[in-house]
């Protein structure tokens, strides 16, 4: 069953500065299912709205942040809910944290500077919690010791911490409240290959103990390898492709899958690679049909026009490209 | 130039006090580490290793943020103490920070860290900014695309392609790059590497790559060194140490490198460090606890740098 349906939801990123507005079409127009216990990740360019995606479907709606359309339904055990539709601010605030949670890119934004560690967490769990000092103490420690944090950190500030014991202490705190759904933004991309290997290691322990569906965003697609079971590719707001994990990998169907996939050199290939030609288009003012297309080796006549939507090719796997309704 | 070296850092080491009270620890967050760059032989060094070993660290004491415990390091034969807030050294070391999330403040706007650095460090007339222009360009951006943004309205990868042009528009001889692609995704990530490599070999600047990235480290690097809590523990030629590399640890951080292929995923867990502090202040060898290799020796002594096949590796199985 799905726990989490997205439907055609556009979110924009709306300014006027001196009488002039401006919209970022920073998600424009996405759906997809993410079923109960598995691990769904989201891949995809610098600056394509992976962020702002998780921001729109876990409720962090906040101007300039808009959502022009569409739906994001939740099915709990217990109940139905439409986050969108819930105009009051604390009921979302409670649905975060207890049964969502959100891992944000940059850990260091959620750490206040001047606060140690320690009141991150009495933060978090008195909030959701009715628990004793004691209690709290107890919790907490478990759950760092799990992570291979020590108590000690509690009471240091946060610039006091590396990037990667930061990163482990954001996940730490994110899922503390053992919520039914994680949103992760980017929470390896701080650490190390070890360091790294330890934390999917973790989030899957995580994930087997608490039972919960995780959300993996990252655009690097060798954690997606190695963790999701289904991924979607984004290109500049929108689905470009989804599928399993593996048969994205084994073959890709979009060709900016196929450039994702290609780019990277390997350790012990140092001979010369060219960069993937051009640079992700404009949010503001996107490309005419396809948004590919002007970086698109396979280019035709109707990509110029028309806007390819995402289409299923049988078991499970969807793209949205002409070249797969024999175009070629 | 004295001694021929753009940059000479030797036996740096700098220590922190942790926590309080009685969780106090200190640490050697940087431990007698020692390197040259050549003035004339332009350089790519990465530094890898492990999350909070001390990478950053070793940038901010060069740059001058942070002041040596003990240890030295010279700058074109000067040491840094001396030359750290003049403009000539500020224009010439130019860094590029970790987190781009922390390097704009969130209520100036973007473009003017482009128009104060161009505004004091070069000779433009008033109110142009040609080389802001230019140097956006080389990341894939525009000024138009930075224009009256301020930091929250730009992505990560954004943001660090900012952070890079930036550090650009002096036209540099040692640029400190920390994490510089640590956001940016594959397709882009290759063009800024390339930049890299184009400005070491046509423009002469050297460059300290800090890195999680070592396909990337491999692409471009001369020389690597891979840090471990604070120390040095390998030092050598990119290839040598990351084709074969002889420290236990490189060894796991290169089999830790994931392979972008579903079929082929991590598999066996690996032991989780111990605790950073606990692991810093440990006597002997730093990765005793963790080590496959382990020998009594290694908890009772601190191994030297031992020179095996053209590189130094720190660790008692090579002495
Ligand atoms: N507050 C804002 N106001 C205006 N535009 C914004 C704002 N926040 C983000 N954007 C723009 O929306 C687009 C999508 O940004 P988002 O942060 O979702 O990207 P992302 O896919 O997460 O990128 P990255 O991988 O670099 O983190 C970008 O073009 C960005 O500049
Ligand atoms: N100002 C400070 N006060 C106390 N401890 C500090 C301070 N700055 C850094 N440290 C500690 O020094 C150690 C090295 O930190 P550093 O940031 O240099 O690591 P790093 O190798 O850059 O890590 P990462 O890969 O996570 O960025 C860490 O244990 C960190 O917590
Ligand atoms: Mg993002
Ligand atoms: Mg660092």
């Amino acid at each position: 069953m799905a726990i989490l349906e997205v439907n055609n939801l556009k979110a924009y990123y709306v300014t006027h500065t001196f009488g002039r507005s401006s919209t970022v079409r920073a998600v424009d127009g996405v759906s997809f299912q993410v079923n109960k216990n598995e691990i769904y990740g989201i891949a995809g360019e610098s600056g394509c709205g992976k962020s702002t995606l998780l921001k729109a479907i876990s409720g962090l709606v906040k101007p300039p942040l808009q959502i022009l359309d569409g739906e994001v339904g939740y099915n709990f055990d217990d109940e139905r809910l439409d986050i969108l539709s819930l105009r009051d601010d604390r009921k979302r605030r409670k649905l975060r944290g207890a049964r969502i949670s959100l891992i944000p890119q940059g850990s260091m934004s959620v750490l206040n500077p001047v606060r140690r560690v320690r009141k991150a967490f009495e933060d978090v769990i008195y909030a959701h919690l009715d628990v004793s000092e004691k209690e709290f103490e107890e919790l907490v420690s478990r759950h760092l010791l799990a992570l291979g944090l020590d108590w000690t950190v509690m009471h240091t500030y946060p610039h006091q911490l590396s990037g990667g014991m930061r990163q482990r202490i954001t996940i730490a705190l994110s899922t503390i409240l053992r919520p039914d759904i994680i949103f992760a933004d980017e929470p390896t991309t701080a650490l190390d290959v070890v360091v790294q290997r330890g934390v999917v290691q973790l989030i899957k322990k995580i994930k087997e103990e608490q039972q919960n569906t995780l959300i993996m965003v990252t655009h690097d697609m060798s954690i997606h390898a190695n963790l999701c079971d289904r991924l979607a590719v984004m290109y500049a707001g929108e689905i470009v492709e989804e599928g399993d994990v593996q048969s994205i990998f084994s073959a890709p169907k979009h060709p900016y899958t196929t450039m994702l996939l290609d780019s990277l050199p390997k350790v012990g290939d140092s001979s010369a690679r060219v960069s993937a030609p051009g640079a992700p288009p404009s949010l503001v003012d996107p490309p005419e049909g396809c948004r590919f297309h002007p970086r698109c080796p396979h280019v035709m006549e109707r990509c110029r026009v028309e806007s390819p939507v995402l289409n299923g090719l049988g078991n499970g796997h969807r793209v949205a490209c002409f070249l797969q309704e024999g175009g070629k | 130039m004295k001694n021929g070296k753009l940059l000479a850092v030797d036996n740096l080491t700098k220590v922190f006090t942790k926590g309080q009270g009685l969780v106090k620890s200190k640490i050697e967050a940087v431990s007698k580490v020692s390197f040259d760059l050549e003035l004339d032989r332009p350089e790519i060094l990465t530094l890898a290793g492990e999350s909070g070993s001390g990478k950053s660290t070793v940038a901010k004491l060069i740059l001058g943020f942070e002041t040596p415990t003990t240890g030295s390091i010279l700058y074109k034969g000067e040491p840094i103490a001396n030359l750290k807030g003049k403009k000539d050294f500020m224009r010439a070391v130019q860094p590029i920070f970790q987190n781009p999330f922390e390097t704009f403040n969130p209520l100036k706007k973007v473009q003017s860290y482009f128009h104060e650095t161009e505004r004091n460090f070069t000779q433009t007339s008033p109110g142009q900014y040609p080389l802001t222009e230019k140097s956006l360009q080389l990341v894939g951006l525009t000024s138009a695309e930075i224009k009256d943004k301020y930091p929250s309205e730009m992505s990560g990868g954004q943001l660090q392609r900012a952070s890079i042009a930036r550090a650009l528009i002096t036209n540099p001889s040692l640029l400190i790059a920390d994490e510089p692609v640590s956001m940016i995704d594959a397709s882009l990530r290759m063009s800024v590497v390339n930049l890299f490599k184009t400005l070491k070999e046509e423009a002469q600047v050297s460059i300290i790559y800090i890195t999680h990235d070592l396909a990337t480290a491999y692409y471009i690097s001369d020389r690597i060194a891979i840090m471990l809590r604070g120390q040095f523990v390998e030092l050598g030629s990119v290839k040598k140490v990351l084709d074969n590399p002889l420290h236990p640890y490189s060894q796991l951080l290169k089999t830790s490198v994931p392979a972008p292929d579903p079929r082929d995923r991590w598999t066996e867990d690996i032991a989780l460090s111990d605790l950073e502090t606990k692991e810093y202040t440990r006597k002997g060898c730093k990765f005793a606890g963790r080590c496959p290799k382990v020998f009594d020796l290694c908890h009772e002594q601190e191994p030297d740098h031992h020179a095996v096949d053209d590189r130094l590796v720190k660790c008692h199985l090579y002495a």
